[in-house]
């Protein structure tokens, strides 16, 4: 597997603020990744020092092999970008804000554009800024996509977007991971995360806590299981086994968080008592996320 | 709601006021200090025509000249621009900055608004002007100056009127219109124009009368600084004052709030307009993104538009017919003119039609037209793009840094370009047509070498723009450094022992070899383009070893 992003020791400092520190990270080629946190934890730092939009106060970062630094140049032949808070040239229409890309970039597929553009549903023949927010997002999205990048980064990209064109943009990441290129996705929005990640780092206050595999990240994670009795059963039962936590009784329901071998509880419960129902619920990365920040603050 | 909307409003202008009047003060000391040292028998036989012009009083003394030169024309001039940048800037900036929604949706009315940006317009006005007072005051005490029988207070008093006058007249067109830009232009081109046809008018016979027509003739016409305070004309433009606010008040309820958006340019409305459509789509849509200075030249193609208009029709062609009106005048004063003094104005001399041109278009005029579209580039040029949040984008694509830089400065040349063959082809056609026979060549050396200065302010703006990311810097820091050298220029060489230090203006070497009369001197053309180079390499140097804003 080829790394696409490296990083090492990345740390960039505002006077005496550390708005990043010690980022070490891999990104692989053909994954989507996501990068979660807080506002201000520091995503958007990560992204301006790997693009060399500022430089950092220590370590260094890679693209496809070159130093993010002294071959910016070369790399940014082979990336796509969406910043955050994303503004254009509001006098120009959207044909002409991607003709001025495609020009400085040396040609571009335009009946690829016009796919894009259909999938998007944008409209390419209005000034930039009379267009609403989302309206001028699909047009930097394309303006992402159109060179087929090697490496697309992108900051909040579904800002504005409806679910319906948040879905389709979802697909076209998948499609860009399938074809063996890369996705690295700063996000809060953490449904759209789980649904197209491959894996997550969260960051805060710049740090990064964790790099998972968003199933690994799943099935580490603590679920909510609720048991229902025919008759009032005892909740200290429950308490010594392995991975149960939180043990809440309410006549014939008993309500606990789990996080070790669900046979090993089903055992212990169907030996014991007579179950009428079972239902557990799989925490989402929502709970995982604010689990991680808990941890780090507490 | 009134206070808060007000006191935020000083919070952001403050600082550009009073860098602006503590600069002027400066300059007055500086000014009042080279009179000082100057044999003043050179002023007792200055000729009433060049008086006039110059707007210097019968009895000048040092008070009188350092007051006449430094207050009534660069003070005026810049404690207006400040009040009309505040004004235009109050209701269309924050429509241009989409935070007027978010200011309305306070429960206060437009009126409430735009009442708390006049009261700030007359308020930062009205502080800048008591420093002006107190520096008026402070400097020949310092300097050991008497000064009676100059009005201090009354020439400030009418310099805060002129100002707010400006202001308003910008606070109107920005509520009106909500188009902070044509707010700008607009007062700015009434307030130049007025400046000059104060100094023209009364020469020409039969149009004195003109004069009236102009504001800026209610500010000095009666010389406050030797006459005091003229009620009737502080009258005048209270009542423009008036009337300004109350088109200013009507006209912020009565329209639909611009929401962010960017106003139209020419090539936009050519390509929206069925007949022009297809060709402009053509020629603008492709052309003008092609690259990156194509892009930058057209986003200032008004600007251009109307500063070549200006240099090629009246400071250009109209002034030269309009030497042989006043020609027999001049001709009477024959050498009265006392050197020195001349300096000051270019050092033109009115008895020949390359004396006339170098003092009305190539002494102050074409300079300015030059800065206003060389530092509107250059001031922009990366600072711009970091404000609007479209230089990341921008960088995403696999150009260099110096790339932008240099395309960028790329558009600027071509805009000087521009303005210089415009300013050429005036005053040549003019020298033709008033029948004065001056070189071609000799036209194209001043314009040339004028164009230059140009540029190296440019760069300047340039240079500031790349370091700092902010173009408000870039400009102010642009005009402040262009002043002080512009004021020691015609200064310095008044006095025998500072004279030697005007070679260390890049101004001297605008005219400083009197490009009209002597044509290209090829050594100052090389400094200023040595200058010019030098400060483009720094500002691409500067930008490469920073990092970018993210907003403004």
């Amino acid at each position: 597997m080829t790394i696409a992003i490296h990083t090492e020791g990345l740390t960039k400092h505002y006077g005496d603020v550390e708005a990043l520190m010690n980022l070490d990270l891999d990104i692989h080629s053909g994954e989507v990744f996501g990068f979660l946190g807080p506002n201000g934890a520091g995503k958007t730092t990560t992204i301006r020092t790997i693009l060399d939009e500022i430089r950092p106060t220590a370590g260094k970062a890679s693209i496809l092999g070159m130093d993010t630094h002294l071959q910016s140049v070369e790399i940014r032949d082979h990336i796509g970008y969406v910043p955050g808070d994303l503004a254009m040239y509001p006098n120009l229409t959207g044909k002409d804000t991607l003709t001025y890309f495609a020009n400085l970039r040396g040609g571009v597929d335009w009946d690829y554009v016009e796919q894009l553009r259909e999938r998007l549903g944008a409209d390419l023949d209005k000034r930039v800024g009379d267009l609403s927010s989302g309206n001028r997002q699909k047009v930097g999205l394309i303006q992402a996509f159109m060179n087929k990048p090697e490496v697309l980064i992108m900051d909040e990209p579904s800002a504005g977007l409806d679910p319906l064109v948040q879905r389709e943009f979802q697909k076209m990441m998948r499609e860009v991971a399938a074809d063996g290129r890369t996705v690295f996705l700063s996000s809060h929005t953490l449904s759209e995360v789980q649904r197209v990640a491959d894996r997550v780092g969260i960051i805060r206050q710049g740090r990064l806590i964790a790099v998972e595999g968003v199933a690994d990240l799943r099935s580490k994670a603590i679920r909510t299981v609720n048991l229902y009795f025919d008759g009032p059963v005892d909740g200290n039962v429950f308490k010594p086994l392995p991975g149960v936590r939180d043990v809440k009784v309410d006549n014939h329901h008993v309500m606990l968080s789990f996080d070790g071998q669900m046979e090993t509880l089903l055992k212990v419960v169907t030996e014991r008592f007579h179950v009428l129902d079972i239902t557990t619920q799989e925490a989402d990365l929502e709970e995982i996320f604010l689990t991680y920040y808990e941890e780090v603050s507490a | 709601m009134l206070t808060t909307v007000m006191t935020k409003t000083f919070r952001d202008r403050w600082k550009g006021e009073a860098i602006g009047v503590l600069t002027l003060v400066l300059l007055f000391l500086m000014g009042m200090s080279v009179y000082r040292d100057i044999d003043l028998a050179v002023y007792t036989d200055l000729p009433e025509v060049f008086r006039s012009l110059v707007n210097i009083p019968a009895d000048a003394d040092v008070g009188a000249l350092a007051y006449g030169a430094i207050y009534t024309s660069y003070g005026a001039l810049t404690l207006a621009s400040l009040a009309l940048s505040m004004g235009s800037a109050s209701i269309a900036g924050e429509e241009r900055d989409g935070t007027m929604g978010l200011l309305l949706g306070n429960p206060k009315s437009r009126t409430h608004i735009l009442v708390s940006k006049a009261v700030n317009v007359v308020l930062l006005t009205g502080l800048g002007t008591l420093v002006l007072w107190a520096g008026g005051i402070l400097v020949p005490q310092i300097l050991n100056v008497d000064i009676t029988g100059i009005f201090v207070g009354a020439l400030v008093l009418h310099m805060f009127f002129i100002a707010v006058f400006h202001g308003f007249l910008a606070l109107a067109i920005s509520a009106w219109t909500g188009k902070a830009r044509l707010a700008t232009g607009a007062t700015v081109a009434v307030m130049v124009l007025s400046f000059f046809a104060v100094g023209w008018l009364p020469l020409i016979e039969g149009l004195e009368n003109g004069v009236k027509a102009f504001p800026w003739y209610y500010f000095s016409g009666s010389q406050p600084h030797v006459n005091g305070v003229s009620w009737g004309h502080l009258g005048v433009l209270l009542g423009g004052i008036v009337v300004f606010a109350v088109v200013a008040l009507a006209g912020v309820n009565r329209r639909d709030l611009r929401d962010r958006t960017t106003g139209t340019g020419l090539v936009d409305r050519l390509r929206t307009h069925p007949l022009t459509k297809k060709a402009i789509d053509r020629l603008a849509g492709s052309a003008r993104v092609s690259r990156i200075w194509t892009k930058t030249a057209s986003e200032h193609q008004g600007l251009l538009i109307i500063v070549s208009y200006v240099m090629f029709l009246i400071m250009g062609v109209l002034l030269g017919p309009m030497y042989t009106f006043i020609d027999d005048t001049i001709a009477s004063i024959g050498d009265a003119f006392p050197e020195g003094m001349m300096e000051l104005f270019g050092g033109g001399d009115l008895t020949t039609p390359e004396g006339w041109y170098q003092i009305e278009t190539f002494g102050l005029m074409a300079p300015i037209a030059f800065m206003l579209v060389t530092v509107t580039i250059g001031s922009r040029a990366m600072a711009g793009e970091e404000a609007n949040r479209t230089m990341g984008l921008l960088l995403a694509n696999p150009i260099k840094r110096s790339t932008v830089v240099l395309e960028k400065t790329f558009a600027m040349v071509i805009y000087a370009l521009i303005v210089g063959f415009a300013l050429f082809a005036g005053v040549a056609l003019g020298s033709i047509l008033g029948g004065l026979g001056m070189s071609p060549g000799r036209i194209a050396a001043a314009t040339t070498l004028g164009m230059l200065l140009g540029l190296v302010f440019g760069a300047l703006s340039l240079a500031i723009s790349a370091a700092t990311g902010r173009s408000r810097i870039a400009i102010f820091g642009t005009i402040g450094v262009a002043l002080v050298f512009f004021v020691a220029d015609g200064f310095l060489p008044l006095s025998d022992s500072l004279a030697g230090l005007a070679k260390w203006t890049p101004v001297y070497y605008y005219l400083g070899s009197d490009p009209l009369n002597n044509g290209m001197d090829w050594g100052h053309g090389a400094v200023l383009l040595g200058l010019f180079a030098i400060l483009v390499a720094a500002a691409t140097w500067l930008f490469d070893h920073r990092d970018l804003r993210q907003s403004a």
